[in-house]
């Protein structure tokens, strides 16, 4: 598909066309409202620019661009993006382009449904919002009296109204909230938190020199930073980037790298050593601002680059030269502090160590370096503080099994074990908003057997995904563009720190209603009422009610910036560290137990008859939930098996030939792909394929499912998953 | 008030050895503290009403383990709210504060 179709409007054919597919899609569910709820554009005239212009932002995945919806006679003719938006720098990609289709998708969910048959049989029945809502509530309550309020779990997604689901579970009494975050970016925010004080946005556009490792930001798209490498690219940038695969990321590199997975903490270790040895840095920075540097300069010592070399293969010539290249355009250099960090046991070490080179480099707060968080202005409206129940448990279920858990968001995976266990305590409802842990989350066998031990499991989303599939009960959320959704306050990296607007370009189609809405009649039905007596429209005025010209500017522009301090955040200030200096050598994990600074471990070595399983993000798709959309599967109808040449002829494997992937925890079937670029040791394949739901058309049992073979390891230290620790073996099908 | 929160801190002294993890759970439970902290602090202490706004972040641990400790509470306009609080009440609060300090590693603003 060439890439001029993503921007064409939907056309009226191809419009009736997808009501018809619709239509068909009944099976699910009987859906026969879909031709009454989209045949408002019969009455447009031919060539007539009637468009309304509705500002929103962008949903397809977390960014949140800024786009125009045009509205022709009731219905999205087009997004458009804004030119105002800064963090976007102006633009939408074929992602938020293609959030027409998740509007008009024939999947989407229409109306309540109730579980009839065994879970994941498929047998729905529809329900009205009452019969829907006096259920979940009756369900929810009896949870609660014969299991505590912390029998439920609550899973939010990241959505711009997942602030009231958490705040709901606050308000039921339920300390057991797993958001989508343990399995992405959790062992990364450690990293940075312990040793910054602060999780930080990097000065892409202003960098001359980056290391990327564990980042493919050419496909993993992150607004502006995406935008931003590619403009400086430009500028004379120098990118360097570490990944077994070669990515659009290193096809666009000035060197790259296929580092031994799991051995990037020898390469961030032996830098360490040059940069210090060779006396690199600045030394009255550090004498100011760092802490450890006695101890971390007796600590790399045994970790020359000789020595990474054997580790990583990477030359140690070329390890000390990055060394000597970074030190030399620092401060405004930097390794990148990526985004999904759910890969080994040791994630919180592995960033620790990027983020002690980073602290070497003294980029913190500085033009081309890691940035600390602006001021963006928004209120937090005042709500009635949650009830106390006495008759409660104290902890979370997951509690204590990871070092340092993040309290808002927890550990599936830890979270998950504790359900299958009933340790400490049983846990037996699930609430799930916009997030498909069936596909995310590794080990799906084992997602399913924690579902089993569930009394009651809903899912309000958009579309019947894997995890809605399972489900109890399904109700039907309306998408980005029917929503009026609170205020976001945003910070673009060096862009800008704004407020965006979302309203509704069109109506919620269907029986679909926002997940507020959804909430706040359950807590009218679990005399929790008192405590979700607001509405949007008054939310989003407490929200602005200290940024006075905010209003204007987001009904003329659709963002607000707020010209707050970019630069010089923490001149004169302490750091949010116990030390209160920049942690080379963190004190708390020291006084943990933990080591204060990284310390290399090996990887377990690949079996010579298997291949380390990896993930990784591409353009189209997000978490998961993209895949089934009409305009971006035709970009890629099915995932394969990422295989080397060398390694597919020694097994018999032609390009396109069916194989079977097999993991300790699952078999999956997919088509291999010949791939010089990647390593021998290693097999990759995209995530979100092999759809156990019906629901999802052009995803259900097409191509496979990596989440099904994935084994469930967690970082150490957040608990975040870390995806990979696994080792597969491949054959060609029929051989197997 | 003052013996009250003297029998606590001789229980604390105990501990003063110990990590801060294990320091702050013996302190009390956080997520009463945070119940606590909101029913009897924040009513005054946030923007707009009569008392700065004060949350977890707003000082470090150590902040915090003195203002409990020393019993600086005597010389603040709230002290006659501080008394109506229970030993248990006390060191849920200060768990709380002291798990989401400045320094701490999670450091947070009541919400």
């Amino acid at each position: 598909m060439s890439s001029s179709n993503i921007n064409r409007p939907i056309s009226r054919r191809n419009f009736l066309k997808w009501s018809g597919a619709a239509a068909t899609a009944a099976t699910v569910g009987g859906q026969p409202r879909v031709l009454h709820a989209l045949t408002a554009a019969e009455g447009a005239a031919a060539g007539e620019d009637t468009a309304e212009k509705v500002f929103s932002i962008c949903d397809m995945c977390l960014n949140k661009c800024g786009l125009i919806a045009r509205v022709e006679d009731g219905v999205v003719a087009k997004l458009d993006p804004n030119p105002k938006f800064l963090k976007s720098r102006g633009m939408l990609c074929a992602r938020g382009n293609a959030g027409i289709a998740q509007l008009y998708d024939p999947d989407r969910l229409k109306y309540p449904l109730l579980r009839k048959g065994k879970r994941g049989e498929g047998k729905w029945q529809r329900v009205s919002w009452e019969q829907a809502l006096d259920y979940a509530a009756e369900k929810l309550a009896a949870i609660a009296d014969q299991y505590t309020r912390c029998g439920v779990l609550f899973s939010p997604g990241s959505d711009t109204q997942s602030q009231f689901v958490h705040r709901f579970a606050s308000v039921f009494g339920s300390w057991n909230v797993v958001t989508h975050e343990s399995n992405c970016l959790i062992s990364r925010n450690r990293a940075y938190l312990d040793t910054f004080g602060e999780v930080p946005f990097a000065d892409v556009l202003h960098s001359k020199y980056i290391v990327m490792a564990g980042a493919n930001r050419f496909e993993a798209l992150i607004t502006p930073d995406s935008i931003d490498l590619m403009t400086a690219r430009k500028n004379g940038q120098k990118l360097v980037v570490l990944d077994p695969r070669y990515t659009k990321t290193a096809a666009l590199a000035d060197e790259w790298y296929p580092v031994r997975p799991g051995t990037d903490l020898a390469f961030f270790l032996a830098l360490a050593h040059v940069i210090i040895n060779e006396k690199l840095y600045d030394a009255d920075y550090a004498a100011e601002k760092l802490s450890g540097m006695e101890e971390l300069t007796a600590h790399v010592q045994p970790y020359t680059p000789e020595w990474a070399e054997k580790e990583t293969e990477i030359p140690a010539r070329h390890i000390r030269r990055i060394a000597r290249e970074l030190a030399a355009a620092a401060p405004a250099s930097m390794i990148y502090p990526g985004r999904r960090t759910s890969d080994y046991v040791n994630s919180t070490q592995i960033r620790r160590a990027m983020a002690i080179v980073n602290a070497l480099l003294g980029n913190w707060d500085q033009p081309g370096g890691l940035l600390a968080a602006r001021q963006v202005g928004l209120s937090s409206p005042s709500l009635p503080d949650a009830p106390w129940y006495d008759d409660n448990m104290m902890e979370r279920a997951d509690h204590g099994r990871a070092h340092m858990m993040f309290e808002e968001e927890g550990s599936f995976k830890h979270m998950r074990d504790a359900i299958i266990e009933g340790e400490p305590y049983p846990v037996k409802g699930w609430f799930v908003y916009k997030m498909n842990p069936l596909q995310s989350g590794a080990n799906q066998a084992k997602t399913l057997q924690m579902i089993e031990k569930l009394d009651f499991m809903m899912s309000v989303d958009i579309a019947m995904s894997d995890t809605a599939w399972m489900s109890d009960l399904v109700l039907p959320a309306p998408s980005y563009l029917e929503r009026l959704d609170p205020i976001s306050g945003l910070q673009g990296s060096a862009a800008c720190a704004c407020v965006a607007t979302r309203v509704p370009a069109v109506p919620a189609l269907f029986e679909s209603r926002p997940v507020l809405w959804i909430l706040k009649e359950l807590a009218n039905r679990l005399d929790l009422g008192e405590y979700f007596d607001f509405d949007m429209e008054w939310y989003r005025k407490e929200q602005l009610k200290d940024l006075p010209d905010a209003e204007k500017a987001l009904a003329e522009d659709g963002v607000y910036y707020n010209p707050s301090k970019l630069y010089g955040i923490y001149e004169g200030k302490i750091y949010r560290t116990k030390s209160k200096k920049i942690e080379l050598h963190n004190v708390r994990y020291k006084e943990m137990g933990l080591d204060p600074i990284p310390v290399y471990t090996p990887p377990k070595p690949i079996p010579s008859d298997k291949f380390r399983l990896v993930l990784g993000r591409n353009a189209m798709f997000t978490h998961c939930t993209t895949n089934h959309n009409r305009l971006l599967n035709q970009f890629m109808s099915e995932n394969t098996l990422w295989i080397h040449p060398d390694s597919a002829d020694r097994l018999g494997i032609g390009d396109g030939d069916p194989v079977v992937v097999k993991s300790p925890v699952g078999r999956e079937s997919l088509k291999a792909e010949l791939k010089p670029g990647i390593r021998k040791d290693t097999v990759y394949m995209a995530s979100g394929w092999g759809a156990l739901s019906k629901g999802l058309s052009g995803v259900h049992n097409t191509g496979a499912c990596v989440a099904a073979l994935m084994e469930d390891y967690a970082d150490a230290l957040s608990g975040n998953m870390a995806m990979h620790e696994t080792f597969v073996s491949v054959a060609r099908k029929g051989a197997a | 008030m003052f013996k009250r929160i003297a029998i606590v801190l001789l229980g604390l002294g105990l501990i003063v050895t110990m990590t801060a993890a294990v320091m702050a759970a013996d302190m009390g439970n956080e997520r009463k503290g945070k119940f606590l902290f909101r029913k009897n602090c924040r009513a005054c202490h946030q923007d707009g009403q009569s008392a700065p706004a004060l949350n977890p972040d707003s000082k470090t641990q150590a902040q915090w383990e003195r203002i409990f400790e020393k019993n600086k509470y005597e010389d603040f306009e709230c002290s006659a709210e501080w008394t109506k609080l229970s030993e248990d009440d006390l060191k849920d609060i200060l768990a709380y504060v002291h798990g989401h300090a400045f320094d701490s590693p999670s450091p947070a603003k009541c919400k």
